[in-house]
């Protein structure tokens, strides 16, 4: 009894003190009074603008095609969203929301940056700074784990998924028929792949020569080159970091899975070892590749909308990345909304994230600008596309799989180091500088010096 | 006498006055190019050399902790910067001589009396105006060896394919080939226009004096050319140290770290690593480096001019 009455002394003094806290940082924001700005959302006399940066490559039309559907529900709150490019995104931000008064409201952070820009206490939690003006119906328990852990850090939810994205396999299917070969599945395990590879550099167009290679991905000097191989040494097992945050992936599956990934440049096309994003991406699109591993939101340009690609929707397969001894691969990718600690419209900056990862704002999306959802109730609904089945299927199962492995890049304030530290070596090994094993050897003692 | 005796007094008050007027209005022209100087030049070096001493709070960009020459040792006991020190200085040990030489080559082409070599010269220009980021892609299209002409046309010649981004040796020439694009028509500016005003006397006595054409270029223009040509090499020199966009747009360091060059590592390792005190201790050693190395070569420049 005495038990039962302190435990509920212990709750009611914690809640007090929480919504306490909660209400002090809510009523020490510089929300301006309701009748004069729409309690915090404008009026049509007081309209409220605030500022979002997104990366380049989507920043435009967000801002043409989804900032005018928010405005059908919020008429009163301009939004303004500047492209940064992602090169200069981490550093343009942290120097905007540091400075005493920063430009941006909103941010839209790319996977590994919460954490860096978190440490700086310039951003807002979303569970409790602006609780006040969730809406009911947000549902946060309806967001798939992973993607929704990408914006938290240190039990802090800092932001909320806006564009979901997976590190998947793409296959050409005409390739795999012209080859002999199997169409891939799920189950598709590396042995296999890598087995079935050199079938894949043929002649699909009768010319009598070499015209289709089997792959080709990120293999150049850059921050996401080392992403392909960590979801091959995730699918076999293995993890970049231990707990103690010292580098764990210099052991023979670590150098296994490299000589893999480097082995793949044996069925790449020539100048394969220069290739990034854009290089990978039109080469598939032009026929040139039966497979590409790739980000997911690339699926629309590449297999339907006939502008930017050759191939038809039908051609085009999506799946999680083959089989390892641990289970499949992928890699989570997701861009996560978050709100700078100084803004004057929290609550206007909120009303816009809160729609953009609503089951309505991630349905206009998803059909609209490519963008993919990390809501349950989305992904198993049913899509406004036919072509989008595939690719919501491809994505659940993606995002269990990132789960259950955790792969991910380091959720840690020097995780671009490390990412830089990977770029560097791997691509080292993939220019036949260094061997797997001595790239690995490098790359874990630089990581270890950097005290994370 | 006395009334000159109170003159005199008088006319150096005067003279006085003049002089401060004179001061003061010259500083009063000169002082807002000194703020400006100061501030868009003073202020960001002076804020390097103090968070190079000093560990970055990234919660503030300011010093936040006095470390001494700790960045320095990190630095200066780092193998990577080093090398990349190596890779810069293959790229202008190549692309230095290859620009200087193509400009002036090119100057004395342009110079000579032929149809169109105005709009040659307009020409030339071109390279020099275009961004470097869109130099770099532009580039990137044309060496792939996938879509790219440069292999499709070396294969009628039955050359290649060649890898331009993924071997290193190759890599580096693909640097030194799009900055010598984008840079010999600087060169070829500054050459043209000492041609030009080279005196046409000398010339003509030694036309008079029986002169062939080699004898005129080694012995008359060559000699005449000489501060030029040094004071070409002095601008392009500073400007080739500061590489980085060209190869940031197209091999991005490598194949490997072999096009890594100096300013490129300094960039990852600021704005990737967020190592921003160490590469604020780089940029110091690059600089003064640099400044070495440029006052040794207007040494050398004023040397020449005084020899002939």
């Amino acid at each position: 009894m005495s038990q039962d009455r302190k435990t509920t002394t212990a709750i009611s003094r914690r809640g007090a003190i929480a919504a306490g806290v909660s209400a002090m940082t809510v009523s020490a924001m510089p929300v301006r009074a309701a009748p004069a700005d729409g309690g915090g959302l404008g009026t049509a006399e007081a309209p409220i603008s605030i500022r979002m940066a997104a990366n380049d490559a989507f920043a435009k039309l967000w801002q043409t095609v989804l900032v005018p559907e928010f405005n059908k529900k919020y008429p009163h709150i301009k939004v303004t969203i500047d492209g940064l490019t992602y090169s200069e995104h981490l550093t343009k931000t942290l120097l905007d929301l540091t400075s005493a008064t920063p430009a941006y409201d909103v941010i839209c952070n790319d996977d590994p940056w919460t954490p860096q820009i978190a440490q700086t206490g310039a951003l807002l939690d979303l569970k409790k700074d602006v609780a006040a003006w969730t809406d009911p119906d947000f549902d946060w328990n309806d967001f798939y784990a992973a993607p929704l852990a990408a914006s938290e850090w240190k039990g802090v939810q800092y932001g909320v998924p806006l564009r979901s994205n997976m590190l998947l396999m793409f296959y050409n299917r005409t390739h795999y028929k012209k080859a002999g070969l199997p169409e891939p599945t799920p189950k598709l395990t590396w042995a296999e792949y890598m087995a079935q590879a050199p079938k894949l550099v043929q002649d699909v167009k009768g010319e009598g020569k070499v015209n289709a290679w089997a792959v080709s991905t990120y293999f150049a000097r850059d921050q996401l080159t080392p992403t392909i191989w960590q979801a091959i040494l995730n699918a076999n097992g293995g993890k970049l970091l231990d707990a103690d945050g010292k580098a764990a992936f210099n052991t023979p599956v670590g150098v296994a899975t490299l000589q893999t990934f480097v082995d793949l440049l044996k069925y790449a096309p020539p100048g394969a070892k220069s290739h990034v994003f854009t290089e990978e991406l039109t080469a598939f699109r032009q026929g040139q590749l039966a497979t590409m591993f790739m980000w997911g939101s690339v699926f629309r340009g590449t297999a339907v909308d006939t502008a930017s690609t050759t191939l038809k929707t039908e051609e085009v397969g999506i799946q999680v990345m083959p089989v390892g001894s641990a289970g499949p691969g992928t890699h989570r990718g997701i861009w996560s909304g978050e709100i700078s600690k100084k803004t004057q419209f929290p609550r206007a900056a909120w009303a816009l994230l809160q729609w953009m990862s609503s089951k309505d704002g991630e349905r206009f999306a998803s059909a609209n600008v490519g963008s993919f959802p990390a809501r349950k109730s989305t992904l198993a609904g049913k899509p406004e596309f036919p072509w989008l089945a595939p690719v919501f299927a491809t994505l659940a199962q993606s995002y269990e799989v990132a789960q259950a492995g955790q792969m991910w890049r380091p959720r840690l304030a020097k995780s671009d180091a490390v990412q830089q530290v990977l770029a560097d070596e791997v691509a080292r090994a993939t220019a036949g500088e260094l061997s797997p094993a001595e790239a690995l050897k490098n790359a874990a003692g630089r990581i270890d010096k950097l005290r994370l | 006498m006395s009334g000159g005796r109170a003159a005199a007094p008088g006319r150096t008050r005067s003279r006085r006055v003049t002089r401060l007027i004179d001061t003061v209005s010259r500083w009063g022209f000169m002082l807002p190019a000194f703020v400006i100087l100061l501030a868009v030049l003073a202020y960001p070096i002076l804020y390097t050399i103090e968070i190079s001493f000093a560990e970055l709070d990234l919660g503030t960009f300011l010093p936040s902790e006095w470390v001494g020459w700790d960045n320095y040792e990190t630095v200066l006991s780092d193998e990577r910067f080093w090398h990349s020190l190596k890779v810069t200085g293959i790229y202008l040990a190549f692309a230095m001589p290859l620009q200087m030489a193509l400009g002036f080559g090119i100057a004395f082409l342009v110079n000579a009396d032929w149809r169109g070599r105005g709009a040659v010269r307009a020409l030339f220009l071109i390279p020099m105006v275009i961004a470097p980021v869109v130099a770099g892609g532009l580039w990137r299209m044309l060496l792939d060896p996938l879509w790219g002409l440069s292999n499709y046309l070396l294969g009628l010649v039955g050359i290649g394919p060649l890898d331009w981004f993924g071997d290193a040796t190759l890599g580096m020439a693909t640097v030194i080939i799009i900055d010598t694009w984008r840079w010999t028509p600087f060169v070829t500016l500054i050459a043209t226009a000492g041609l030009m005003s080279l005196p046409r006397d000398v010339f003509e006595a030694a036309e008079i004096d029986g002169a062939n054409w080699w004898v005129m270029l080694r012995h008359v223009t060559m000699p005449l050319l000489v501060p030029i040509i040094a004071a070409a090499f002095v601008v392009r020199w500073l400007g080739a140290v500061k590489m980085f966009d060209i190869v940031l747009a197209s091999t991005l360091g490598g194949p490997g770290r072999a096009t890594n060059v100096i300013n490129l590592f300094i960039y990852q390792e600021a704005f990737r690593g967020l190592k921003f005190a160490e590469s604020a201790a780089m940029s110091i050693v690059i600089l003064v480096l640099t400044m070495i190395l440029t006052g040794i070569f207007l040494r050398g420049t004023r040397h020449l001019e005084q020899r002939y």
